[in-house]
């Protein structure tokens, strides 16, 4: 298994969309920090570096992460396809499960990479602004932005990895949903636009009582700046992870390539 | 009292195969059994289903009913048991991933080979070896997206034998490649078969492949219509002399010939083996007929498999 990891690990960081998301999510926060109308537009008086990541994070986390995760993770099945790469791999004494299972560790280890670079890309381009003790929120934290007083470097430093955590977390589902829709289309292009249009479609769902949107997955992607109780939608996300993934292990198990 | 060992496993056994895509039917009842050691070439017209029935022999497509057996492991149900020892290339050029070396590549599908129930470990020594063996040396440490068709063609069989298979299955193995890639192709499936390795290849070079299968399965609109044994076919010999029709009455009176015709300048006798060669050469010298050449005078399989297709 370790084997198998380790080459979807490679092929992933080898592939030219997870270098150009890598590359986008540790720029664009450099640019966000400096944009003048930042302020403006998030209505946010930036007062420390801490905050970057959050601000970073609740732009990304919305369009950007998730189109680079179902692309991202589309391309790990779409792309041996194409590339014919796939069905070697199956002609190996190999089970399928366990090929499978290697390609959903790695799609799920996807947004914990965007997210941790995005974190680190944040952290840079916070250091004009201090590290320090400030008044004011994260952003991940209690009061948000505003805060609940003074934070020290050390309570900041934990709500940001906290937030970054269960940011990372919240987006397992989707790349689990990419590789499921990976496996029954065969291709590209078209399990990123299966992934990109459920949630979009998901999202149209706010029409419906509340009872059927808390159960929606996509009116669980601000977990990471949630401060009430967050575990039934933690559950509910992994709940989701878990069934994306194992409808992804079923699917290709009996598939013909 | 002597005992008698149980019959040796097919290496390859095909009973009942279908394969249906909605309501079409890309192979039906196909029965197929490969011996160790045996040599089947699969050949038929094209969209007969070959491809889809090296996909079904792999495992890597699951048949509406009947079964697949490699070395008596159900390919379906068992599939990483039954491809334990099974080397194969699908797809006319092999595919492999392009970002890597082909030492790379190879290196994986050794790592990947150790996976099996019991696999053991495949040395780099081994993988410098199989380079060497397809001549691609000179490319081992070049990324594959540099590799030739022929290149990429040989670095599957390579991948292909890596693991010393038991069954190995390719697919139109000497496509893209030169006459002397192809000769070398031969040269190790002919080496595999003699070491006790059941191959089964996909193929449309009928004269090549007649010069060194034993088997010869013909796919024809998903059916398998013939199974053509061609050691049973290979008994003939032909003497180029200056009187045929005489050389041809001479070699009748023979005991062990058991059938004469005349191709001018030929004259083909069934000698039923080799060993009646010296002794028909003899006879045709003793009866004054000069003889400029004898050879195994090969079973036309493109001629049977026209008309063969034809009929069906």
């Amino acid at each position: 298994m370790l084997t198998l990891i380790t080459l979807e690990f490679l092929k992933l960081l080898g592939s030219r969309s997870a270098r150009l998301a890598l590359i986008v999510c540790f720029v664009l926060p450099l640019l966000w920090a400096f944009a003048p109308r930042l302020e403006v537009l998030m209505k946010v008086a930036v007062v420390s570096g801490w905050q970057i990541p959050a601000i970073s994070i609740g732009i990304a986390v919305q369009f950007l992460i998730p189109l680079f995760i179902a692309v991202t993770v589309a391309e790990m099945i779409g792309t041996e396809v194409s590339q014919g790469t796939l069905a070697p791999l199956l002609l190996r004494p190999v089970d399928r499960t366990t090929v499978i299972a290697s390609k959903l560790v790695v799609a799920l280890a996807y947004p914990v990479l965007l997210v941790g670079v995005t974190v680190i890309g944040s952290l840079l381009a916070g250091i004009p602004r201090g590290y320090g003790e400030f008044t004011g929120g994260t952003g991940m934290g209690p009061g948000l932005f505003v805060g609940v007083g003074t934070l020290t470097s050390n309570q900041a430093l934990a709500e940001v990895l906290r937030g970054s955590g269960l940011a990372a977390l919240m987006l397992m589902p989707i790349a689990a949903l990419a590789l499921l829709f990976g496996v029954l289309l065969l291709n590209t292009a078209a399990a990123a636009l299966a992934t990109f249009a459920a949630l979009n479609l998901m999202r149209l769902l706010v029409v419906f009582p509340e009872t059927i949107q808390r159960v929606l997955l996509t009116s669980h992607l601000n977990l990471y700046a949630q401060q009430t109780d967050i575990t039934q939608p933690l559950i509910l996300l992994i709940i989701y992870t878990v069934g994306f993934g194992l409808m992804a292990v079923f699917a290709f198990d009996r598939r013909d390539i | 009292m002597t005992k008698q060992g149980a019959p040796a496993l097919p290496a390859i056994e095909v009973r009942g195969l279908v394969k249906r895509y909605g309501s079409n039917t890309i192979l039906e009842d196909v029965h197929l059994t490969v011996k160790a050691g045996e040599v089947y070439a699969l050949t038929g017209p094209n969209g007969a289903g070959k491809t889809t029935l090296i996909r079904c022999l792999t495992g890597l497509a699951f048949p509406t009913d009947g079964e697949v057996r490699l070395l008596g492991r159900d390919v379906h149900t068992d599939g990483s048991r039954a491809r334990a020892y099974l080397g194969a290339v699908v797809e006319a050029p092999a595919k492999f991933y392009p970002q890597f070396t082909g030492t790379q590549n190879l290196q994986t599908h050794a790592n990947l080979a150790a996976m099996a129930p019991g696999g053991r470990r495949v040395s780099r020594d081994r993988i410098r070896e199989v380079l060497a063996l397809l001549e691609l040396t000179r490319m081992a440490d070049r990324k594959v997206q540099e590799f030739s068709l022929g290149q990429r063609q040989r670095l599957g069989v390579a991948s292909a034998i890596l693991a010393e298979p038991k069954v190995l299955i390719l697919d139109e193995p000497t496509s893209g490649l030169d006459p002397l890639g192809i000769g070398l192709i031969h040269r190790i499936v002919t080496s595999l078969a003699t070491s006790g390795c059941a191959v089964i290849l996909s193929t449309h070079h009928l004269r090549e492949i007649a010069t060194y299968a034993h088997t010869v399965g013909i796919l024809t609109g998903g059916r398998m219509v013939d199974t053509v044994d061609l050691r049973a076919r290979q008994a003939a010999y032909r003497f180029r002399v200056d009187d045929p029709v005489g050389a041809a009455s001479a070699l009748e009176r023979l005991p062990f010939v058991r059938r004469v015709s005349t191709r001018t300048p030929y004259a083909i006798a069934y000698l039923g083996g080799e060993a009646g060669v010296p002794d028909a050469l003899a006879h045709l010298s003793n009866e004054g007929i000069r003889v400029f050449e004898a050879s195994p005078d090969h079973f036309d399989l493109y001629e049977y498999y026209r008309e063969r297709v034809e009929q069906a």
